[in-house]
């Protein structure tokens, strides 16, 4: 795996992380899905899934 | 109605829960891609890795199955390499037809019906390519094969450049060419995954001294070289005796001269850095094509598109476009028939090199009974 492939996967948890702990603080249901939908594509790239 | 509702942890919970249940359910699916269709190989062939001619694939998602059939009496070798581009199925489909009819009676058969096995487990973007076709095989079952994209999966090759160069040559392409198998070679040991894929191939190639090898392709009825053979120097005269008994079969062919200074494509490097004669075919898939109007498994099946009809009507192809537009098994039909016409003038030409290959169908055979009439059943031997 290249050295730019984990920046982009280290970028991702970040992200992910950061989506999550949005969710976890919002009061908005529809604002708290959105997040939970956004976190979908981004896992399965983390994962390198899709 | 109101639709304010108030979210707390335990609707984040609820609501992440249902997220990793989708990636769960979706992950499954997209990982289902990453193994090889069922294959059913004719009796006598041995199912070997490209792995075990250039060690370097070992392990990675580009190595991919090599079969061979050695005949009885000695003879030349022949490579018939299918999947270069996982989205162009007359290639694929018709080296799965050689591996699972074929009796080699003289020489030696090497099939590779995946070339580029990452190229199998995703579709192009923005494209709408069907992941999968279904080929109706004469007692109603159906066999089905992964329909892919022309570039190596990006989880194996990222990130794309913006200007690929070839390592060899310098030529300057287009960035996602360099994911394309059929620019990458001749290959590099220590390159980039597509260009170590190509590499093997070209080890393989040296190593079992293969006397003709065959890169089958699909490409878009408007675009010039297609129902053509397409053929380096060395392999030319083999070329234009086999169009002409073609021909002669009424089978209408192009004849293209591999150009000197296009690099990276096998009917050139093939030909430059190992002994082979090598052979480029296009049969003409609409479903590739820019023309297109509804993409679907439909439309890679029977390449009816009344877009391509009107274009065939005002004159904007380059090939012949009835009202049964083209079908899978006629576009396999012209690589079979091709490949036994070379196989033919290959015994005549170098009687010490042939190769003879028994039980392959006929180009009216094939399209007449179908194409699925010549593929096995998944869990029977053929």
């Amino acid at each position: 795996m290249g050295v730019m492939t984990l920046i982009y996967r280290g970028i991702l948890a970040l992200v992910i992380f950061l989506v999550v702990r949005c969710c976890f603080r919002e009061k908005d249901f529809w604002k708290q899905t959105t997040a939970a939908v956004v976190v979908i594509p981004m896992l399965l790239r983390l994962f390198m899934i899709k | 109605m109101d639709l304010n509702f108030k979210g707390n942890k335990t609707t984040a919970c609820l609501l992440l829960g249902a997220a990793l249940v989708i990636c769960a359910i979706s992950g499954r699916e997209f990982m289902a891609n990453a193994g090889f269709d069922d294959l059913v190989p004719a009796a006598g062939f041995e199912r070997k890795m490209l792995s075990d001619y250039f060690d370097g694939l070992r392990g990675s998602r580009m190595d991919t199955p090599v079969f061979v059939q050695n005949g009885a009496k000695s003879g030349g070798s022949v490579l018939i390499l299918g999947g270069t581009h996982p989205n162009e199925p007359s290639g694929y489909v018709s080296a799965t037809l050689f591996l699972e009819n074929a009796r080699v009676v003289k020489g030696r058969l090497f099939v590779i019906p995946f070339a580029n096995a990452s190229g199998f487990t995703n579709t192009l973007p923005q494209e709408a390519s069907p992941s999968r076709i279904h080929i109706t095989r004469s007692d109603g079952s159906a066999r089905s094969f992964r329909y892919g994209s022309r570039d190596t999966s990006p989880i194996d090759m990222w990130p794309t450049p913006d200007i690929y160069i070839h390592k060899s040559s310098g030529q300057e392409l287009a960035g996602n060419e360099s994911k394309n198998l059929n620019r990458a070679y001749p290959g590099d040991p220590n390159g980039t995954p597509v260009e170590r894929l190509a590499y093997g191939i070209m080890e393989l190639l040296r190593g079992e001294k293969i006397t003709l090898a065959f890169d089958l392709h699909e490409a878009s009825p408007e675009y010039p070289v297609v129902e053509a053979i397409v053929a380096h120097e060395r392999s030319m005269e083999l070329a234009a005796a086999t169009a002409m008994e073609l021909i002669g079969q009424e089978i209408d062919m192009r004849l293209e001269p591999s150009p000197k200074n296009l690099h990276g494509l096998s009917h050139r490097e093939w030909g430059d850095y190992t002994d082979t004669l090598p052979i480029l075919m296009e049969t003409a898939n609409p479903s590739q094509g820019r023309l297109r109007g509804r993409t679907d498994e439909t439309l890679a099946l029977t390449g009816l598109d009344k877009a391509y009809a009107k274009a065939a009507a005002l004159g904007r192809l380059f090939v012949p476009y009835g009202p049964d537009g083209k079908p899978l098994s006629q576009r396999v039909a012209r690589h079979v028939a091709s490949i036994s016409a070379f196989l033919e003038m290959l015994s005549l030409f170098d009687e010490e090199n042939g190769v003879t290959v028994e039980n392959v169908p006929g180009y009216e055979d094939i399209i007449q009974k179908g194409v699925g009439s010549y593929l096995g059943g998944i869990g029977r031997s053929n």
